[in-house]
């Protein structure tokens, strides 16, 4: 999809959608999107405001407002330039400072034979118990997980997502752009090591280890009822000595601000290119933009902060986020789709299945029940996790959004092909990289990160 | 030198050297510092530090 976005010039996912289609599709993109990233930044903020109550002791609102006050004051004087430079450091100082962690946890609980001896086995498979949903704690089966994460969720991420999609944008040619993503996913992949191993190493240890229990009682536990987003806090407080628990404690507050600030520049370039400078004010400087970009910076943190205290009732800030993801970029994801590989696809079309397709997520969550969450209509169905609720949303509203835009499409007028060059795949010049190095080249690259995600999930079956 | 502090990974690698010497000179010197996992990493982070400071733009 990268040929289409950086060779179309547009500043942002939203404009390619009005170049596309029309400024309705863009409207509703730019607002639904708006939303998601304030959601975002919030979950970033709670998680950092938490994390500074429980290592540091402090007051919890404060530490939200000191939180914000950080993250405002380097994307306000430096903008994307500083979020961009800022997350660069910020991901070594996560991988660096967090993975002795790993280490230590994992030593401590009797390596990975030791946590496959003292858990049940549906903790350490990725697949095995995912024939029937009953088998496993997230409540889907494999067709779910397979669609609503490995397709809708996960394509709609890494194609649609402005924050991930602005990052190649920014890049200095075709070819930089186009390998911007398939880098990002080379440490992605490794990831679960530093997030979700801890996860399972404090499961393990929890339930054979006392002298663990006793130390994170009081960071992991709201009465009897777990709270796993503190696991990697109270795996710190357990684990690191005085001094490398100061850097284990920035390196998950950079995690944390890196989310935020990546969401509120987006949010900045979003409202200002999408919203204000093509609805309300036209043709003005560019400092007369930038200006309102830093206001509206200011005012994306002040919602973030609003949304921070909405985190907090989720015992899962992950499932969260996942739902965020699954209302925004579900449908999203089955517009792009169809907009750039089938040409008759018509603006009427594409905003309509946006539409229907977002109230379609609404409406699944509204009928399915997962952890006390949803069933807002009538809780038809439940749902044994938050995270497969959120699989089953985005399902749903790509579906929706997918058959409503043919639809329409079908019987509305599509755009003259002369408009539609650049845009669409069977219009669009093929882009021939003169790169001559293998290794920098997309294709070799896209095609060992396959091998390595299918040699991964082959480990972990 | 006021030319390699624009450069990124020049930036990332004294952060971390600093970081090292924090951590390997308080295991030496300050009691409650003297954990071995505060020296192992901080060798580690030494040795980042001092590759990404050499590393040519």
């Amino acid at each position: 999809m990268m040929p289409f976005y950086y060779g179309s010039k547009a500043r942002s996912v939203p404009e390619y959608l009005s170049l596309r289609f029309d400024e309705k599709t863009r409207g509703l993109n730019a607002i639904t999107f708006a939303v998601m990233t304030v959601f975002s930044s919030g979950i970033s903020l709670y998680a950092l405001a938490m994390l500074l109550k429980v290592i540091l002791h402090w007051n919890f609102d404060l530490c939200i407002w000191a939180a914000a006050g950080i993250v405002m004051a380097y994307t306000f004087l430096g903008g994307l330039t500083s979020a961009v430079y800022n997350e660069v450091l910020q991901f070594f100082l996560i991988v660096l400072g967090l993975s002795p962690l790993v280490i230590v946890a994992l030593n401590d609980a009797g390596g990975w034979e030791g946590i496959k001896t003292s858990l049940d086995p549906k903790f350490t498979h990725a697949w095995k118990y995912m024939g029937n949903a009953n088998d496993n704690d997230m409540g889907i089966n494999f067709i779910s997980m397979i669609f609503g994460l490995g397709f809708v969720m996960s394509f709609g991420y890494w194609c649609t997502d402005f924050l991930v999609v602005q990052r190649a944008m920014i890049a200095k040619n075709m070819n930089a752009a186009q390998r911007t993503p398939i880098i990002a996913a080379i440490p992605k992949m490794f990831m679960p090591l530093i997030v979700v191993l801890p996860g399972v190493v404090a499961l393990s240890l929890l339930k054979t280890n006392p002298a663990f229990l006793e130390k994170v009682k009081d960071v992991m536990y709201n009465g009897d009822e777990i709270n796993y987003s503190m696991t990697l806090p109270a795996l710190l407080k357990a684990y690191y000595p005085n001094g490398l628990l100061g850097l284990g404690i920035t390196a998950l507050i950079a995690s944390f601000m890196s989310g935020m600030a990546g969401n509120v520049t987006a949010f900045n370039s979003v409202f200002t290119y999408d919203i204000y400078q093509a609805y309300f004010i036209k043709n003005r400087s560019d400092k007369h933009y930038l200006n309102v970009g830093k206001l509206v910076t200011l005012f994306g943190i002040l919602f973030s902060i609003g949304t921070a205290y909405i985190a907090a009732s989720f015992n899962n800030i992950n499932d969260f986020l996942q739902l965020v993801f699954s209302f925004v970029n579900g449908p999203l994801f089955a517009t792009f789709l169809l907009g750039m590989f089938w040409k008759r696809t018509t603006g009427h079309g594409a905003f309509w299945g946006l539409l229907g397709g977002t109230i379609a997520a609404a409406i699944t969550h509204g009928l399915t029940i997962a952890e006390g969450k949803g069933g807002w209509i009538a809780p038809m169905y439940e749902i044994k996790s938050g995270m497969g609720q959120a699989f089953i949303v985005a399902s749903f509203s790509w579906l929706a959004n997918f058959v409503i835009t043919i639809v329409v499409s079908l019987v509305t007028k599509p755009k003259p092909d002369e408009e539609l060059k650049g845009l669409v795949y069977s219009l669009t010049e093929k882009v021939r990289s003169n790169e001559t190095r293998w290794y920098l080249k997309p294709g070799p690259l896209g095609l060992i990160l396959l091998i390595i995600t299918i040699l991964l999930n082959i480990l972990l079956f | 030198m006021q030319e390699r502090l624009n450069q990124l990974s020049f930036v990332i690698g004294l952060f971390f050297i600093l970081v090292s010497i924090v951590l390997v000179v308080g295991y030496f010197f300050v009691e409650q510092l003297s954990h071995n996992i505060n020296l192992y990493t901080g060798i580690g982070v030494g040795i980042f530090g001092i590759f990404m400071v050499r590393l040519k733009a």
